[in-house]
């Protein structure tokens, strides 16, 4: 959510700050050495950018979608993509134009685990069969050079099992896109290929550049489905499929900064109206490939883990609240460390902790991780509400019920609890938004949330505004829906409530 | 019904009791009283384990609640408890609090429950505000509903923990007439208290608590007209008083008003001695008055608990100054108002100070 916040801000003052700038127009490849260059984090174009031009200031971004927008935006002035789905890129962006011819030349091919030598081996000799038998080429013709973007039905039949491809849902055409809320593009036709060869169903995450390697490597995921450059530094830390296509990079930026593109008129005098802006802006971002299909399921998802964090938070908030409180010092110690450590580090690096390092070599669902992250860090700070709204109540109120006859048990729960709950509501109200707020992070484990889904629908329209503008008002409605009905929880829990009723009826 | 064999308690090297043996029969009022800190409420405490004693056996009906096999809840139903702070439960009407121990712990139904909480209410004066909550009453009125709880669960005996503590004085008598009804009616009461005129008409027995012993125990009469150890004479003899500095023409009479009413609230001193009282007082003031730019008035009301003898000092620094003894004012009304009432009238002179005492007719 802040997250959301800050780049709006950061996109607002990026607008303002670009229109006091004019800058030296850029003429061939030599001139990117001062500027600012705008490239996915851990791509051969950010190794690239780094290498060749040491002087300049290299952004790193997470996605392409991010990349663009940086470039579209101002932030950057050039951004280096690979050269093939660029193309497909600029036919959308008639504002943005390439510099000079792509370079660096590379070939691409799918990631293996080097401990899984038999899948390896398997791919390689399912790519020799399609070579064989013209289907590969037949692949090539219709994605890259005819343009035809419907995919063929491939069967994935699940006979022998799944098979988990990690990729990158923006990476763009010819090679992936998202549309209809459905993968489509060479690599997805491959990687399906490859898994009905296998006689196996195959499975899609979607990730960040960055998380595919250790993903592949912590057995998350079976291989990597994206045109991924052949680097030295990645041979030594996975195993190359054969290559399937060769590409090179292209440096990209808004035509008026480029030279060759400068004399192009501008015919501006057409601009839609900003209630017309808003209906393109709505058909393009929601309605255009079913894409509400996408926000509907991420605000499932949300919901989903913040209803299951919060449940699974305050149950084991009450037990570390026990132990903290217990005089028992193997009790409490523990306690005061769990509640110190989840307090002190954020919800993200526990997050990516429980998925990457915890359950490495488990194939467990990424929701029931961000549940348990969410929930561990939930729990934390209950803990220790519960604990000030146990202790703020008088000793008095204990002994009472003790005199009377009660147990401890049954005095904690007649007499205890009911005034804790009275208690807490307000400070629990807030740590519940929180925590739904908080859950805008589980992208980065490969979770399709309402940001996530957000990431997605920016990736493909870029356009920033609406579909930041708009999960922030569903984030905005959820928390309100939320409020409410806490307040009114703490409404019918005021005994006064209670009689109030009562006379009534 | 209660038995205490070398009763102790101990937190850490201080130790609280010392070694109490006594019994409590049914039927008995026991009145605790003693200088503060030396054991009373841990005593009553102990009795039904609120505070585990270090050592000691309690039987309650032949039965040794600090055996370990014993399960103290069923018999803490026995004997409840009420509180110097109430302690009700915040969270419940008047009636949830009366019934909550009866429904959740005898497993009587809600309607029996209610009926019988009613019958309790009616009985300390509380019934029509058995749908109010806790914070919405009075600290004589919540006390009194501590009681009603108490009777509620039907308990043997009732141990009493400075009820009237709290409490404003205004508000004590409606709380110590509930119990001398309970009194009446035969209820088996151990009372920590530290209103003597209560305890001495109230109890067939009292127990004289010092340094953590039973220093002294006997009947009413006994221990408060005829203590015969040191400790408990002193203790019984003591004078309380009430002192007040007037420094200025414009103090606040009302405020000082006030608290000598609670004093005398406090002390059971008679509505008439209190109106008498303050008539002095006032009178007093008055003639003060035109010095009271000049000079501080030190005024000190004192009263005996045993011989019930009231007294008012003044004093005052600087030259002699007696302000009864003026010539022009030989037929002021006031000053005959203060000789009516008061008996004896010393003044006296020393040190650059000035004392008049008056002694008030009983």
């Amino acid at each position: 959510m802040i997250k959301i916040f800050l780049l709006i801000f950061y996109l607002l003052l990026s607008l303002q700050a670009n229109a006091n700038e004019e800058m030296q127009p850029i003429a061939n490849l030599e001139d990117l050495k001062n500027k600012k260059i705008g490239v996915m984090l851990g791509s051969t174009h950010d190794a690239f950018a780094h290498k060749q031009y040491p002087e300049a200031d290299i952004l790193q971004y997470k996605s392409p979608a991010d990349v663009l927008l940086g470039v579209k935006s101002g932030k950057v002035d050039v951004g280096i993509y690979n050269s093939v789905s660029l193309t497909e890129i600029l036919k959308l962006n008639p504002d943005l134009g390439v510099i000079d011819k792509p370079f660096e030349f590379s070939p691409v091919g799918f990631g293996f685990n080097k401990k899984n030598v038999e899948l390896h081996a398997q791919f390689n000799t399912f790519f020799q069969t399609i070579k064989d038998s013209g289907v590969y080429a037949d692949m090539i013709e219709r994605w890259t050079k005819k343009g035809i973007t419907d995919m063929p039905k491939i069967d994935t039949p699940n006979k022998n099992g799944l098979l988990v491809a990690g990729h990158i849902s923006d990476g763009g055409l010819p090679f992936v896109t998202l549309r209809n809320n459905e993968n489509i593009g060479l690599n997805i036709e491959l990687a399906k290929r490859f898994a009905a060869y296998l006689g196996k169903d195959i499975r899609f995450d979607d990730m960040e550049f960055g998380g595919l390697i250790p993903s592949l490597n912590t057995g998350k995921i079976d291989f990597i489905a994206v045109t991924l450059m052949f680097t030295e530094e990645r041979k030594q830390k996975i195993n190359f499929g054969e290559p399937y296509y060769e590409i090179g990079m292209s440096a990209f930026a808004l035509k008026k900064n480029i030279a060759a593109f400068k004399q192009e008129k501008k015919n501006d005098s057409n601009a839609p109206t900003f209630l017309e802006g808003l209906a393109n802006n709505f058909q393009s971002n929601l309605i255009q490939e079913k894409r509400y299909l996408l926000l509907w399921d991420g605000l499932k998802t949300t919901i989903i883990i913040s209803i299951l964090a919060t449940i699974f938070g305050t149950f084991l908030g009450g037990i570390v609240c026990f132990l903290r409180m217990s005089k028992n010092k193997f009790l409490n110690i523990p306690a005061k460390i769990y509640i110190s450590i989840l307090r002190g580090t954020p919800v993200l690096v526990i997050l990516m902790i429980i998925f990457y390092v915890v359950f490495a070599s488990v194939n467990i669902n990424p929701i029931i991780v961000a549940t348990i992250a969410f929930g561990m860090n939930c729990g934390a700070y209950a803990a220790e509400i519960f604990r000030s709204g146990i202790e703020g109540i008088e000793k008095g109120q204990t002994e009472a019920g003790i005199a009377m006859g009660f147990n401890k048990i049954k005095t904690f729960i007649y007499i205890i609890l009911p005034q804790t709950i009275r208690r807490i509501l307000p400070i629990y109200k807030g740590e519940i938004i929180t925590l739904v707020k908080m859950t805008s992070i589980v992208g980065y484990i490969a979770v399709q949330d309402l940001t996530k889904a957000s990431d997605i629908i920016r990736s493909r329209t870029f356009d920033a505004f609406f579909p930041l503008i708009l999960i922030a008002i569903l984030y905005f409605l959820i928390s309100l829906i939320l409020i409410q009905s806490l307040d009114y929880l703490e409404k019918i829990t005021d005994p006064k409530y209670k009689r109030k009723v009562k006379t009534k009826s | 019904m209660i038995k205490v064999e070398n009763l102790s308690k101990k937190y850490g090297d201080l130790v609280v009791l010392k070694n109490i043996s006594t019994e409590i029969k049914k039927g008995e009022v026991v009145s605790i009283i003693g200088p503060s800190g030396t054991g009373k409420s841990t005593f009553l405490r102990c009795l039904n384990l609120l505070d585990e004693p270090s050592g000691g056996s309690i039987f309650i009906d032949g039965e040794n609640i600090l055996d370990k096999k014993v399960d103290v809840s069923k018999i803490r139903q026995k004997m409840n408890m009420v509180f110097q702070s109430f302690n009700l439960f915040s969270h419940l009407s008047v009636i949830e609090n009366l019934t909550l121990g009866p429904i959740k712990l005898k497993g009587i139904s809600k309607e029996a429950a209610e009926n019988k909480s009613m019958d309790l209410l009616r009985l300390v004066g509380l019934a029509e505000k058995a749908e109010n909550y806790p914070d919405e009453l009075s600290g004589g009125q919540k006390q009194r509903v501590a009681i009603a709880r108490c009777l509620a669960m039907e308990p043997e005996i009732i141990l009493f923990d400075e009820p009237t503590s709290a409490l404003d004085p205004t508000m004590v008598s409606e709380v110590l007439s509930v119990i001398r009804r309970l009194a009446k009616e035969g209820m088996t009461m151990a009372i920590v208290t530290h209103e003597m005129a209560f305890a001495r008409d109230v109890s067939n027995r009292v127990f004289y608590m010092d340094q953590g012993l039973i220093y002294e125990e006997g009947s009413p009469k006994q221990i408060f007209d005829a203590p015969k150890k040191e400790r408990t004479k002193v203790f019984i003899n003591r004078i309380r008083n009430l002192v007040s500095k007037i420094k200025t023409q414009d103090f606040d009479f009302y405020a000082l008003n006030g608290e000598i009413e609670g004093f005398c609230e406090k002390q059971l001193i008679s509505k008439l001695m209190r109106t008498n009282l303050l008539r002095v007082v006032e009178e007093l003031l008055i003639l003060y008055k035109p010095y009271l730019s000049k000079i501080e008035l030190e005024l000190e009301i004192a009263h005996s608990e045993k011989t019930n003898q009231l007294s008012l000092i003044c004093q005052t620094k600087g030259k002699k100054f007696n302000p009864l003894d003026n010539k022009d004012l030989e037929d002021d009304i006031g000053i005959k108002i203060i000789r009516k009432f008061t008996e004896v009238v010393k003044f006296k002179w020393a040190d650059n100070q000035n004392r008049l005492e008056l002694l008030f007719i009983n």
